[in-house]
């Protein structure tokens, strides 16, 4: 996980309540998931295994959060994430990785994605995670971060992967991800650079929101250069 | 170094970058004027002279109209060739103390002097005397016998076969010893010196010509160094007095001025880089060419008909287009080099109209030519100035060649350090892509599975609770060692970073909160050699810790600070503390724990130390200077 309760305020559940999609093809770790948000008020839980179920629940409503693995089995994530940013401008997407690696991370990222739930986090971690990602709290881990500024600060190389367009990014979002990857809470983070501690996850959303792949020529082009798509 | 491509090549001086147009072309002006006033200084210093006693200057002149009195030194116009007979004396002592002798000091074109009706003297005796250009001087000594005390006779027969009207100079009898010293010196400006500014034209023509013989492409050199052998020649070929077959040759050379003047005029334009054409080319050697042709089939007295038309005139053209061009060149161009030529030129220009004037008889008693000597030193001048230049852009060549050698040493270095850092970057490339394979494999295989086995054991109650840890811990792990092989360019701070994540996360089920503490602005030193082994032993001592408190020590809060101190070079410490009840009351029962911890820290040359007391237990890690290539044995 990637905040500590001191570091984000939780806010309450619209009073709508929060509709997730929840697409996982393991049965026992969806139904983990399932049982911690269903656990909390304010959650109403629809569930998918394959791209297919998805597609069909992205037909009968609109979801507010969209939490989804990348490996399905008939299909990758990556594309259920571009449709449903696609169709569903204002859902929140969170990809759902088991070692929160940059490389699954950051493809969901370029799509669209704007969080990511470790499989194994705690169920009210899951809970906590979903309603800062609805209020507009994004979690980044140190490693994505990292990972991040890593490009944004060495000369593209057209070899590694996945790509990822860094240009946008201004230099004091660089500042913030530096502190994020060194480990520092956004309290200090925000202290160190002379910002309102609550401007940071504001910062944080801006900054995967440049990270996507707008068009979807774009969008195509990148997943072919990630491989993700073969042609 | 073409002389055309880049006139103003090597060894040129900008000036233009100092003066200003207007102010330079005065500045030249100002310097032309002070070199003309500096030739008619220099030709106008009288030659040294016997003393006036010893002059014989009264003469009597035959004529057909009878005898006419004459004043020498005397210009005797009139047709050609005639013979012109002088009647004059002198008066010698009563008792003769040593020898003496009569000097005609300047005579055209020859003379031959008789004392009392007995020929002492006829300069005819050397060819080289009867050359008009050479202000040739002639002594002879007197027979003593022929002497008689008191006025002696003295005639002249001045022999004049043109182009130039006769001239007699002043005539001195008297002893040697007196007339020597005024020969001596004309001999040696008249004679010795030409000859020795030949002998340098001839070492010039043959350097010149070897340079355009190898550099086909200085046509500029070769030109010159066929001016400078056909100066040469000319001063080396002995005129004609009888015909010979040698003859039409001699003839040739000597009047070769009107060719070397063209010459000197082909050179000037290459040299400055103007364009030459053919025709241009042919009409600037054509009137030489003819004087030439007519010494090879017209003999001698054809060539001194030619040599004043059209010879004088193609060589007034020529020097003046010289002039022209070298003054036109200095004043757009602005550079020592074309500054030089100009003077050369207004030298030689000077002294022609100054030799013009004298054969036109504006000068009176005068007969002194100059400009043959005056192009003969400048043409060596501009030789040697040619040569220093050739040799400088020698220079420039050679320390063009050690900048080259330079440069490309450089861009070697460059290359191998560009080489090291490609190497650096593919191994880091590598480094990643591995990891990324790994990541991908534990992904899709055991993780997967782990994360199964966490969700499983979640719901079968208490009972699983403890199978579901462990399948938690295995995933720390995995992610700990994914973690660890990232490429973090030594700076521990990114590996913590996300140590602190996964630690906040584990603790927070336990209700133990995570403190984080920079004890110095700068964090921890960035360790260059930090390896992922080094990396993995670090937190998973900080792992163990953590495992130590939470199982043992009852704490709210664990705290981690971390910064340098200094012991000589920059270290880090980290500091990791709880707030629990520490050791208190037992022995180490996790010494198995700590001992592992040691280790760890050990290996990789951290020094641990351990606090414990009622307000928890304090671990403190001293980072190494330097973190050690192998792990060391505990």
């Amino acid at each position: 996980m990637t905040t500590s309760p001191t570091d984000t305020d939780s806010t309450s559940a619209p009073s709508g309540g929060i509709t997730v999609l929840l697409v996982e093809d393991d049965a026992p770790t969806r139904g983990r998931l399932r049982d911690a948000l269903a656990g909390e008020p304010g959650f109403t839980i629809r569930e998918a295994g394959t791209m297919a179920e998805a597609r069909a629940a992205l037909d009968q409503t609109a979801p507010d959060v969209l939490l989804t693995d990348l490996q399905l089995p008939d299909g990758h994530g990556v594309d259920l994430i571009r449709e449903t940013r696609a169709r569903f401008p204002r859902a929140e997407v969170m990809v759902i990785s088991i070692l929160g690696d940059e490389e699954s991370v950051i493809a969901a990222i370029s799509v669209g994605a704007t969080g990511y739930l470790l499989k194994d986090a705690f169920p009210t971690d899951i809970a906590a995670t979903v309603r800062d990602l609805v209020a507009g709290h994004s979690p980044i881990s140190a490693s994505i971060a990292r990972f991040i500024v890593r490009r944004a600060q060495r000369e593209p190389d057209a070899a590694a992967r996945p790509q990822l367009n860094t240009a946008r990014l201004t230099p004091r979002e660089i500042d913030i991800l530096w502190g994020i990857a060194k480990g520092f809470s956004y309290a200090d983070i925000a202290a160190h650079l002379g910002l309102s501690r609550q401007t940071v996850p504001g910062h944080i959303k801006s900054i995967y929101r440049k990270l996507e792949v707008n068009t979807r020529g774009e969008a195509v082009f990148e997943a072919v250069q990630q491989g993700l798509i073969k042609l | 170094m073409s002389a055309g491509a880049q006139p103003a090549g090597a060894g040129a001086t900008p000036l233009s970058a100092r003066w200003s147009r207007r102010r330079f072309a005065l500045l030249h002006l100002s310097l032309q004027a002070v070199i003309v006033c500096l030739c008619l200084f220099v030709i106008s210093v009288p030659l040294p002279a016997p003393d006036s006693r010893y002059a014989v200057r009264e003469a009597t002149v035959a004529g057909p109209d009878g005898p006419t009195p004459a004043r020498l030194p005397a210009t005797f116009p009139g047709s050609t060739p005639r013979r012109i007979n002088l009647a004059l004396s002198f008066t010698a002592p009563d008792k003769l103390t040593e020898e003496w002798s009569v000097l005609a000091p300047r005579f055209t074109n020859a003379a031959q002097v008789l004392v009392n009706g007995v020929a002492v003297l006829d300069t005819r005796r050397k060819a080289s005397n009867n050359r008009p250009d050479r202000n040739a001087a002639d002594m002879a000594v007197i027979p003593t016998q022929l002497l008689r005390p008191g006025v002696n006779e003295l005639s002249v027969r001045l022999y004049v076969w043109g182009p130039l009207s006769g001239f007699l100079d002043t005539l001195y009898v008297g002893p040697d010893s007196v007339l020597r010293d005024a020969w001596d010196w004309r001999i040696l400006l008249f004679s010795t010196l030409p000859v020795v500014f030949s002998s340098w034209q001839v070492i010039l023509a043959l350097v010149l010509g070897i340079m355009w013989f190898k550099r086909r492409q200085e046509t500029a050199y070769g030109v010159l160094a066929a001016a400078m052998a056909l100066g040469a020649l000319h001063t080396f070929l002995i005129p004609p007095e009888q015909p010979s077959w040698l003859a039409g040759i001699r003839a040739a050379a000597i009047g070769s001025a009107p060719l070397e003047s063209g010459l000197v005029l082909l050179f000037c334009m290459l040299f400055l880089g103007r364009r030459l054409t053919p025709l241009f080319a042919a009409l600037t050697l054509g009137p030489g060419l003819v004087i030439a042709l007519a010494g090879l089939t017209g003999g001698p007295e054809m060539v001194r008909q030619a040599f004043i038309w059209p010879g004088l005139p193609a060589i007034a053209l020529c020097l003046g287009g010289v002039a022209w061009l070298t003054h036109g060149a200095a004043l757009s161009r602005r550079d020592l080099v074309s500054v030089l030529l100009a003077s050369a030129a207004t030298v030689l220009v000077t002294c022609l109209i100054r030799d013009v004037l004298t054969i036109a008889g504006a000068l009176p008693h005068q007969r002194i030519f100059v400009t043959r000597m005056a192009y003969a030193a400048v043409m060596t001048v501009i030789g040697a100035c040619l040569t220093w230049r050739f040799a400088s852009a020698l220079n420039e060549v050679d320390s063009f060649a050690g900048r080259l050698v330079t440069q490309v040493r450089e861009a070697e270095d460059k290359l191998r350090a560009s080489f090291a850092r490609e190497e650096q970057r593919k191994h880091a490339a590598a480094l990643a892509s591995e990891r990324a394979r790994l990541t991908r494999d534990l992904h899709d295989g055991l993780g997967g599975q782990l994360v199964s086995i966490v969700a499983l054991a979640e719901r079968s109650g208490a009972h699983g609770a403890q199978i579901g840890e462990a399948a938690r811990s295995a995933l720390r792990d995995l992610r700990l060692v994914i973690d660890a092989m990232d490429d973090i360019d030594g700076d521990l701070m990114l590996a913590l970073g996300a140590w602190r994540e996964r630690t906040a996360a584990r603790l927070r089920p336990h209700d133990i909160r995570l403190d984080w503490r920079p004890l110095s602005p700068a964090g921890l030193p960035v360790h260059q050699e930090l390896r992922p082994w080094h990396v993995i032993q670090l937190l998973r001592l900080l792992d163990e810790a953590v495992t130590n408190t939470v199982k043992h020590a009852n704490a709210r809060c664990i705290t981690v600070s971390f910064g340098s101190f200094s012991d000589g070079a920059a270290r880090g410490r980290i500091i990791i503390a709880d707030d629990g009840h520490g050791f208190s009351g037992r022995k180490t029962p996790q010494g198995r724990g700590l001992d592992n911890m040691r280790r760890r820290a050990g290996r990789c040359g951290v020094n641990l130390s351990l606090d414990s007391g009622p307000d928890g237990v304090r671990i403190t890690l001293d980072l190494p200077a330097r973190f050690p290539e192998m792990e060391i044995p505990t």
